[in-house]
């Protein structure tokens, strides 16, 4: 069951670097973040851990729904251009993206064997944090290195989840505040760039 | 309960910020003098001492940093103060500003104070977020772009920095269960890691991240293209507070990871310093304007730090590293009335100064920059030739002595180009130009006095036993 929503995790990741379109990317950042959170409360009761279902369903709660929301309220009210046409040309990404997903399986194998249970699940994670990487410095415009920046968050949390058995509760409910605090500056930046 | 009085005068701060009166400001400075008492009493406490449990514990060396903090956050709120008089500036991003500057204040006390590396990060990327608005409050269009700019490489920087978190936090997991993240502890156990590879790769992932945060190599301009499109104290606040938290960071880290493989960590260092270190002194060779100028002089000086750091010479690393953190944050300020007749007019802007106010303000100005280049009596000279000196000491251990006298003097050689550069414009500020009267004001005179009483203090008997005893 994990297996499965790992990789419609990592599929997500996929799906947005061939997006060219705002909402659809928020679209895919919510099911990628929906994804995160169902693997979040599986490993959670595989391990009888309650702060990994609690931050796996804060997950659900706040990146799958709260924050797509709130992405796509600031994309109306400040009118962003939804048409977002990657810098990468979209035949150069098909060669690129499978490359750093086998890259990282081999970067990833030394600490992956390091690491007792869910060991494969690392490479997934590390990849996944390129892509969105990939996905930050293809796009010129503000909104998709935005989606970029939360979507690499979560990358960052799987791994959290996998290679450490989940960090302590309070660690992740200030990763929680902090991407919400981020939230709000960047509803400012643009509140301050639509007065002007 | 200490937390709550250290916080106080960030938490006045945010409040007042709220009621839109632009003429609470001025009562601000008074406000921001009460943290100095509960960071005296904690001086006067045994340390290690718990705050909160064992998540946020004062050391001899978190202390110390969170001194240096608060004098450089009271100067930079009494330099606030005139902030409308030298740049253009509505009430209303006045008043967010101080609103950003409460959250960043509370963000980096946290940072700082944490004996955890959770809260460390989380503080940090707090403090991160809140710098992006104080960007912005600028509302030229540069300044958006690099606000913008921030927000993406900044959070690029903090991501590798909980990358490494969480490497390290797996390799020590296994021995010390959820008590891994604490720095005290894992500096105890370090040994009994089974995986220090994890460990050694987190804390590369972790340089990586901090070292674009503070500007290095390959990132040289980046922090020098935000500072110069901020207003002036956004500034102060990068090389006072916020690279004082990530050189901290920086600090514990790397005495973690000192004790797994000293030459190593070294050695890794060594080069990431000495390739910045020669980037910088160039790019200080060319800049023409005083914002990139002690940007990149900053870069410099952080570097050095770390390099006196992990060459062992932890006196020299902290000398080196209170001098920067009041001397740099003083000339930022400096720059709102040294740049009033164009940003790219260096000649002649030490000259117009006249009455008392003026007067000291040259004289002081002139002070810092003389200091800054490691003119005796600076702490910069004193903690530069014990750092050089602890470097000799460690090539000893190594027995690659020749190797390092051959890297001192290289790096002495590009450190020169800045001593040249540095007194090129000195000379150029206090001989060359045309004289034009110009106005400095005295809660600004206020704050560069504190800066000098500060440096000063530095080279106190008193302060050297300290320092020297924070690492024995």
């Amino acid at each position: 069951m994990i297996n499965f929503f790992i990789g419609l995790f990592l599929a997500s990741f996929i799906i947005v670097l061939f997006s060219e379109r705002l909402y659809r990317l928020i679209f895919w950042y919510a099911f990628n973040s929906l994804a995160l959170g169902i693997v979040t409360i599986l490993v959670g009761i595989e391990h009888l851990d309650n702060a990994l279902i609690i931050s796996g369903s804060l997950t659900i709660l706040l990146k799958a729904g709260v924050i797509p929301f709130v992405l796509k309220n600031i994309s109306q009210r400040f009118n962003l251009i939804r048409e977002i046409t990657p810098n990468v040309p979209i035949h150069y990404s098909i060669i690129l993206i499978p490359a750093i997903i086998i890259f990282t399986f081999y970067l990833a194998q030394p600490m992956s064997s390091m690491i007792v249970i869910n060991s494969h699940y690392i490479a997934i994670s590390i990849s996944s944090f390129f892509l969105a990487l990939i996905l930050m410095i293809e796009h010129g415009s503000v909104a998709p290195k935005i989606i970029a920046f939360l979507m690499m968050e979560n990358a960052l949390f799987l791994l959290g989840t996998i290679a450490t058995k989940g960090m302590p509760m309070f660690i992740e409910l200030g990763i929680f505040f902090d991407v919400m605090m981020a939230i709000v500056i960047i509803n400012l930046l643009f509140k301050e760039e639509h007065i002007k | 309960m200490i937390l709550l009085y250290l916080i106080t005068p960030a938490l006045i701060m945010f409040f007042m910020s709220l009621s839109h009166h632009i003429y609470l400001r001025r009562i601000l400075p008074i406000t921001n003098l009460m943290v100095l008492i509960p960071i005296v009493y904690l001086f006067s406490l045994d340390k290690p001492y718990a705050i909160i449990g064992k998540y946020l514990v004062a050391t001899d060396l978190n202390s110390y940093i969170l001194l240096i903090s608060s004098i450089v956050a009271i100067g930079v709120t009494l330099a606030l103060i005139t902030l409308n008089r030298h740049v253009e500036i509505d009430e209303r991003s006045y008043i967010r500003f101080y609103r950003f500057f409460a959250l960043f204040w509370i963000g980096l006390i946290l940072s700082i104070l944490s004996n955890n590396m959770g809260i460390y990060w989380i503080g940090l990327e707090m403090a991160t977020l809140s710098t992006v608005y104080m960007i912005k409050t600028n509302k030229s269009k540069q300044a958006t772009k690099e606000a913008w700019n921030y927000m993406i490489v900044g959070a690029i920087a903090i991501s590798l920095i909980l990358f490494g978190i969480i490497l390290i936090y797996a390799s020590a997991k296994p021995i010390l269960g959820e008590e891994a993240m604490n720095f005290a502890l894992l500096k105890v156990h370090i040994h009994e890691i089974q995986n220090p590879f994890l460990f050694e790769l987190g804390f590369v992932i972790i340089c990586v991240g901090s070292f674009i945060k503070m500007g290095f190599f390959p990132m040289n301009l980046w922090l020098a293209n935000i500072e110069r499109a901020s207003f002036y104290p956004v500034g102060a606040l990068f090389n006072g507070i916020l690279e004082s938290a990530i050189l901290l960071g920086f600090f514990q880290f790397s005495t973690i990871a000192m004790q797994i493989d000293k030459h190593a960590t070294f050695s890794f260092i060594f080069i990431y310093i000495f390739l910045t270190i020669f980037l910088v002194s160039f790019l200080i060779f060319r800049s023409k304007d005083f914002m990139r100028l002690f940007s990149l002089s900053g870069i410099e000086h952080m570097a050095l730090i770390i390099l006196f750091w992990v060459s062992g010479g932890y006196f020299p690393a902290l000398l080196h590293f209170g001098a920067h953190a009041f001397l740099k944050p003083a000339l930022f300020l400096s720059t709102g009335v040294l740049e009033s007749e164009g940003r790219y007019k260096i000649a002649g802007a030490l000259k117009g100064y006249h009455g008392f106010v003026g007067k000291t303000f040259w004289f002081i100005v002139g002070f810092f920059i003389l200091a800054i280049i490691s003119l005796p009596p600076s702490p910069m000279f004193f903690s530069e030739i014990y750092g050089f000196s602890a470097m000799i000491t460690l090539a000893k251990e190594k027995d690659s002595l020749l190797w390092m006298i051959l890297a001192i003097t290289i790096l002495l050689l590009l450190l020169s180009i800045i001593f040249y550069k540095f007194i090129e414009i000195y000379q150029s500020m206090k001989y060359k130009g045309e004289e034009v009267e110009k106005v400095v004001y005295k809660s600004e005179l206020l704050a560069f006095l504190i800066f000098a009483v500060a440096t000063i203090g530095l080279i106190m008997p008193q302060t050297i036993t300290y320092l020297k005893a924070i690492y024995g």
